[in-house]
C-alpha cells in the first residue's frame, strides 16, 4: 500500500525534463499571437505594422538566445539538416520512437522555416510602406505568398506535432506551456 | 508538505521575470535602432545630439539584453543542477533506507510501517491506510525500534539524517554552497 503511494508522488513512473524555458516559450507564444492578430485584425495599417515588427523582433531576440541560450534552445542543438530530416522520417515510418529533447530534425526545418517565413513577410511588408516600391504589385504579391506559405507552415507544424505527441506519448503542446517534456519510461532519448 | 525544495519557485520565477524583461528591453533596443537608421537615412549625422542619443541608448540596450541573456542562462543552469542534485540525493536515500531495512531483519510489513513513520505519519494514519488496528501497529513499531536498537521514532529518524550528515569531508565543496 505505502509503494503504490511513493510512486503516486512521482518519484518513479514518466521522467520530467526540464526543456523548454521561459524565454523560449514566451517568444513561441508571443510569436503566435502576433500571427493570430495579424492575420484576423482587419484594423488600422500602422497597427498591422507594429505586430509584423515585432514577430521579426521577436525572431531576431530568439536567434540570439539561440547563440546564448542554454542547451535546448541552442541553434547547434536543432542544426538546419535535410538529411537528418529524412532519415528521422525513416525511421519513423519504420516505427522508430525515439525522443529528441529539443526538436526533431522534422521540426527544426519547420522551425528554421518559420522564422524565415516571418523575416520574408517583415520586409516585404516594409517594402510595401516605403516610398520606391509603394504600389509596386510584385511586392504585394510576394507579401501574400509569403503568408500563405506561413499558414500551410503553421498547419503542417500543429499537424506535426499531434502526429509526434501521439507517436512519441510525450504531450508536446503541454511542454511548449509547462517547459517540461514528460518521457516515458523506457523511451530511447536523444 | 511545507516550503518543498523541489519545487524551486522562487527560482522559476526569477527566471520568467527575466525572460519578460528581456523581450521587452531587446524589442525597445530594435525599436531605437531602427529610427536611429531611419533617421541617419533621411540624412541625419551623427553629430546631431538627438541621433547620438538615440543610438547611445539603443546600443546601451542591446548590451544589457545580452547581459539578462547570460544572466538568466546562468538561473536555469542552477535550476538544472539542483534538480539533478535532488533527483540523486532521493535516489541515494532510497537505496540507504532499503539498506537499514535490510540489515535489521525487517518483515515487508514492518518495512511499510518503518517507511510510513519515517515520513512522519502518526500511528492512526497508519493503521487507517493499511487498514489493520492501531494495536497491531504499535505493535510492529515497538518490533521496528527494538531490531533497529533505538528508543522510538525520533531515534530512528535520527539514524538516516546522520547518514546524511556525516562523512561530509568527502563532498566536493559542500552541497549547500555549490551555486
Amino acid at each position: 500500500m505505502s509503494r503504490s503511494e511513493t510512486r503516486e508522488s512521482g518519484r518513479s513512473g514518466a521522467r520530467e525534463l526540464r526543456v523548454w524555458d521561459p524565454l523560449v516559450r514566451l517568444i513561441h507564444w508571443s510569436i503566435t499571437l502576433a500571427v493570430l492578430i495579424n492575420s484576423f485584425s482587419n484594423g488600422e495599417k500602422a497597427f498591422h505594422e507594429w505586430v509584423g515588427y515585432a514577430a521579426v523582433g521577436l525572431v531576431i531576440i530568439r536567434l540570439l538566445w539561440g547563440l546564448v541560450g542554454p542547451r535546448p534552445a541552442r541553434l547547434t542543438s536543432f542544426p538546419p539538416d535535410p538529411g537528418a530530416a529524412i532519415a528521422h522520417l525513416r525511421a519513423m515510418l519504420r516505427g522508430g520512437r525515439k525522443i529528441h529533447l529539443s526538436h526533431n530534425p522534422l521540426g527544426a526545418l519547420m522551425t528554421y522555416n518559420l522564422w524565415v517565413t516571418i523575416a520574408v513577410l517583415a520586409v516585404t511588408g516594409y517594402m510595401m510602406g516605403t516610398v520606391r516600391f509603394f504600389g509596386v504589385s510584385g511586392v504585394l504579391v510576394a507579401h501574400e505568398i509569403a503568408y500563405n506559405w506561413l499558414i500551410l507552415s503553421v498547419v503542417v507544424h500543429l499537424g506535426g506535432v499531434f502526429l509526434d505527441s501521439w507517436r512519441t506519448k510525450v504531450p508536446l503542446i503541454r511542454a511548449m506551456i509547462t517547459g517540461r517534456k514528460r518521457i516515458p519510461d523506457g523511451a530511447e532519448v536523444e | 508538505m511545507i516550503a518543498r525544495l523541489s519545487s524551486l519557485g522562487p527560482s522559476e520565477r526569477r527566471a520568467a521575470t527575466l525572460a519578460v524583461i528581456i523581450v521587452a528591453q531587446a524589442l525597445s533596443a530594435m525599436f531605437f535602432l531602427g529610427d536611429a537608421v531611419a533617421d541617419f537615412l533621411d540624412g541625419g549625422r551623427f553629430d546631431v545630439p538627438h541621433l547620438l542619443a538615440e543610438t547611445t541608448a539603443a546600443l546601451a540596450l542591446a548590451v544589457g539584453v545580452v547581459y539578462l541573456m547570460i544572466e538568466l542562462r546562468r538561473v536555469l543552469s542552477r535550476m538544472d543542477r539542483m534538480e539533478t542534485g535532488l533527483r540523486a540525493a532521493r535516489g541515494e536515500m532510497v537505496a540507504i533506507i532499503e539498506d537499514f531495512f535490510r540489515r535489521w531483519g525487517l518483515s515487508p510489513a514492518e518495512r511499510d510501517v518503518a517507511l510510513l513513520l519515517l515520513k512522519g505519519v502518526d500511528n492512526e494514519t497508519i493503521a487507517l491506510v493499511r487498514g489493520t488496528a492501531k494495536g497491531t501497529i504499535r505493535a510492529q513499531s515497538a518490533s521496528i525500534y527494538a531490531k533497529a536498537g533505538v528508543d522510538g521514532r525520533a531515534q530512528l529518524i535520527s539514524l538516516f539524517l546522520e547518514e546524511l550528515l556525516a562523512d561530509d569531508a568527502g563532498l566536493p565543496g559542500g552541497a549547500a554552497e555549490s551555486g
